[in-house]
């Protein structure tokens, strides 16, 4: 049962595993940096390919197995689309983008595509969309956007805590960030499809970043009563705490998403499932990543500067801190401090052997288990 | 202990209730365009207009489209913009350029008129072509103008220099396309009766035959849409009847069959109040729709599948509880999903689909926190039964909280933006609810009563909970 990786698989499920989480963040503070950085330059340099809907002209699609770009645009000479844009997506159906304008030079397209196809022109799709338009939607996404941190902000602020807020929102900047910045580098084209999915990777990861937060609001609350430890060790428990949570959310939120994937794009041919699951797997690991590393080490370096965490840093460091440089780890029994710990040695005292070390600070009475009932209905 | 169950009973009673409602009703959820094909348009006004236009708008709209026979159109104004969805029509690209239609016609005297051809070359009289310039924007239904007039392949065939407008769309009363095996397919329009239609039509008539200085050319222009249609020269009536006491004319244009049967619907339901321009179209194939609604269920549900293998392996019997907690809700989520379609016409879309998919996601993981709780605090010496009394409130705490967030998200995004967002938005804030209805009145409460089977109690791994965790605070039992 125990030792190689299925040990480690094994003590996982059951919760035992100690990972040192402050001692990640600084590896991951590198690589988080690094990726905005990449990310903000691929944007500024290579930009991203924003769809017609934001930049207005015509799109056309039509399935057409077999047929090349080059074949797509030796059909379109003469219509005036020709020197558009002609991509395959999705395996085996030909996308054309143009500027082109009116409703003549748009149907002069479609039917040449659907000639090229060997489809009606009912089998074509074709959106347009006015320049203006695509301004109007971008400004509304925007001022959408604003409300929406705006009032976020507040609301964690209100539940949780204002340094929560912050560091909530910092991990949602970075994985959007990371998640456009995906889109500049493989310079996939940003489609309203593409923006919904942004829009879903903000919601997971705040959603995410809220889990997270509160169970460091539950075990601070627990653990701080003894006054031992710093704010960045409680917080380490959290997170071990919680990282089954987050490892089985994030796995099967991704089952969808990939299915969606797989099915979409390499089965069915769907593209615009593909350009949704795409930025929805992206959203979803960096969502969860930036869950536990960066929303999580924003707030405990901001705590850390309280000055009743500084006094309890201090005592600690006086004490010899943590031997061999990692985070000290939160002791088993200090962990169930408060109303569970007084019900939890009772129980174990009259189960087993000896009762644990007694901690100071119990909230409540002890209450043991109630005695089995044969039957209670 | 009873409180438990009647939350269960009654929130299956609830769901079966919906389903069943939804069966006996025959209620379907109604497909976006984009899943079934279609076309939708983004119209909006050239000028800033009236509230009360823009609903005049929408009504001819509507009237126009069910001319056309589209099964279940959506006509709605988001804003200044109206918004027009025909899920499943068939000639896509006509259907749009008939929606958007002003559909203005004027009936002018014509004062003169130039073919195309002789303002062409090197030779092209200067003031000629001053005097034709065409007259740019909407023009006043009240001045002289000039406009083209278009032949098959859409040139210019002639300019018209037009007097003021005698009589205007407003005073038909109607229109039908007919076919008559002279002039082939034409448009038989029925003026209002007396000075609100007729009489105007036979007052210049009148003065366009006796050459009016008015009417020099002796031709009356009809005009739709800023574009002469035809412009016949007024000829003596018929001997059997008073001089230009007219009950009706035909307009012959040329027309296909096509194009006089849609040039008599738009002149039947009447000219827009105020003219809209195409600001977003798009048109899916019936096959690319269908395509990507069989891709998306396929996914949704080989996802939902592996999702229930993996919950049932980590978690055994509460994983079943939690597949249950998705059908549950799955179920009432359908029922609402079909009343929407069927009552208010809400159409589920391919964003809306995602917003569901992202919603699985946030259901699985209001139970699997509930569950994380359950085990730590078996792991810290609970026993089971009193770890999933404490451990429900704890849980739906932060469920609640995480939930609420994605609930603003949703309101946000509904409120302030347009299109397909809102869709996506709609869908996921349902879905939330849901979300916490299922777990609030039946996945807690069930697991409580599942705790209490002596069954299970003894037999903690089947809840997923290792018996060397239960058994953790023995000592000598972790190495």
């Amino acid at each position: 049962m125990t030792g190689g990786p299925l040990g480690v698989l094994a003590s996982v499920y059951r919760g035992e595993q100690q990972i040192d989480f402050p001692r990640l963040w600084k590896r991951a503070l590198i690589g988080s940096l690094l990726a905005v950085l990449a990310s903000l330059g691929s944007f500024l340099v290579r930009g991203v390919d924003l769809g017609i809907e934001f930049e207005g002209g015509t799109s056309w699609e039509v399935p057409a197995p077999g047929v090349s770009v080059a074949e797509a645009r030796d059909a379109l000479r003469g219509t005036g689309a020709a020197d558009g844009k002609i991509q395959t997506v999705g395996g085996d159906t030909i996308r054309v983008r143009s500027d082109i304008e009116g409703p003549e030079a748009v149907d002069g397209v479609r039917s040449a595509l659907a000639d090229l196809a060997g489809v009606t022109g009912n089998d074509v799709s074709v959106t347009t969309v006015g320049p203006s338009w695509g301004a109007e939607v971008t400004s509304k996404a925007r001022n959408a956007l604003i409300a929406f941190f705006a009032l976020i902000a507040v609301y964690i602020a209100m539940r949780l805590e204002w340094k929560m807020a912050v560091g909530a929102l910092l991990a949602v900047i970075h994985d959007i960030v990371v998640s456009v910045g995906f889109y500049s580098v493989f310079q996939f084209e940003i489609t309203p499809a593409t923006v919904i999915a942004f829009l879903t990777i903000m919601g997971y990861s705040l959603y995410d970043t809220i889990v997270v937060y509160d169970k460091v609001r539950e075990v601070v609350g627990r653990v701080s009563a003894t006054g031992r430890y710093t704010y960045t060790e409680m917080m380490n428990l959290s997170l071990n705490q919680v990282l089954m949570r987050s490892v089985n959310t994030s796995i099967t939120s991704m089952i969808p998403v990939a299915s969606m994937l797989v099915i979409g794009s390499f089965v069915l041919g769907a593209v615009t499932l593909q350009e949704f699951a795409i930025a929805l797997l992206v959203g979803i690991v960096a969502g969860t990543y930036s869950s536990l590393f960066v929303a999580a080490a924003v707030v405990a370096r901001m705590k850390e500067r309280e000055p009743a965490y500084v006094e309890i840093a201090e005592r600690v460091r006086q004490r010899g801190g943590a031997a061999g440089g990692g985070t000290r780890m939160v002791a088993t029994d200090d962990a169930v401090l408060g109303e569970a710990a007084a019900a939890k040695r009772s129980a174990t005292a009259r189960r087993s052997g000896p009762a644990p070390r007694a901690a100071a600070g119990s909230a409540q009475g002890a209450i043991p288990p109630r005695p089995r009932k044969k039957k209670k209905r | 202990m009873r409180r438990k169950l009647v939350y269960v009973v009654g929130i299956v009673a609830v769901a079966v209730a919906g389903v069943v409602y939804t069966l006996v009703a025959g209620n379907e959820p109604l497909l976006g365009l984009d899943l079934q094909g279609g076309a939708s348009v983004v119209l909006e006004p050239t000028r800033v207009a009236e509230p009360e236009e823009l609903d005049v708008a929408v009504e001819i709209i509507r009237n126009r489209v069910d001319g056309l026979g589209v099964a279940e159109p959506e006509i709605s104004t988001q804003g200044d913009n109206i918004l027009v969805q025909l899920p499943g029509v068939d000639e896509q690209q006509r259907a749009l350029d008939l929606v958007g239609q002003t559909a203005e016609l004027r009936f002018r005297p014509v004062l003169s008129v130039v073919a195309e051809s002789s303002l062409e070359g090197a030779d092209a009289d200067e003031t000629l072509l001053d005097l034709f310039a065409f007259s740019e924007g909407d023009v006043a239904a009240g001045a002289d103008v000039v406009l083209p007039q278009y032949d098959d392949d859409r040139d210019i065939a002639f300019r018209y220099q037009l007097g003021p407008t005698a009589v205007a769309g407003d005073g038909l009363e109607g229109a039908v396309a007919q076919f008559h095996s002279f002039i082939g397919w034409h448009v038989a329009p029925t003026f209002k009766p007396g000075a609100e239609g007729i009489d105007l039509f036979n007052e210049v008539s009148r003065r366009c035959h006796s050459r009016a200085p008015s009417c020099p050319t002796g031709q009356v222009a009809i005009e739709l849409d800023n574009e002469v249609v035809s412009a016949p020269t007024v000829q003596a009536d018929n001997a059997l009847f008073e001089p230009f006491e007219r009950s009706g004319i035909t307009i012959s244009g040329g027309f296909s069959e096509q194009e006089a049967r849609d040039v008599a619907l738009v002149l039947d339901y009447g000219a827009l109040p105020v003219e809209l321009e195409a600001q977003q179209s798009q048109i899916v194939s019936a096959s690319l729709g269908t395509d990507a609604l069989s891709a998306g269920s396929l996914a949704g549900l080989i996802g939902l599948g592996l999702v229930s293998v993996y919950l049932l392996t980590y978690y055994r019997l509460l994983g079943l509880v939690a597949i249950a907690s998705l059908g549950l809700s799955g179920a009432m989520l359908w029922a609402i999903i079909a009343w929407l379609g069927e009552t208010q016409g809400l159409a589920l879309t391919l964003a809306g689909v995602t917003g569901l998919i992202v919603a699985i996601g946030v259901s699985v993981d209001s139970n699997i926190v509930y569950f994380e709780h359950l085990k730590e605090d078996v792991r810290s010496g609970r026993t089971l039964r009193s770890a999933v009394d404490r451990a429900f409130p704890v849980a739906f705490s932060t469920i609640v909280k995480a939930d609420f967030a994605s609930l603003i998200a949703a309101a946000v995004l509904y409120f302030l933006t347009v299109g397909q967002v809102r869709g996506f938005a709609l869908y996921l804030g349902l879905a939330t609810i849901l979300d916490l209805v299922a777990t609030y009145f039946f996945m807690g409460p069930l697991i409580g009563l599942m705790s209490r089977s002596s069954g299970l109690y003894a037999h903690p791994g089947r809840f997923g909970i290792p018996a060397k965790m239960a058994g953790a605070q023995q000592p000598g039992a972790t190495t």
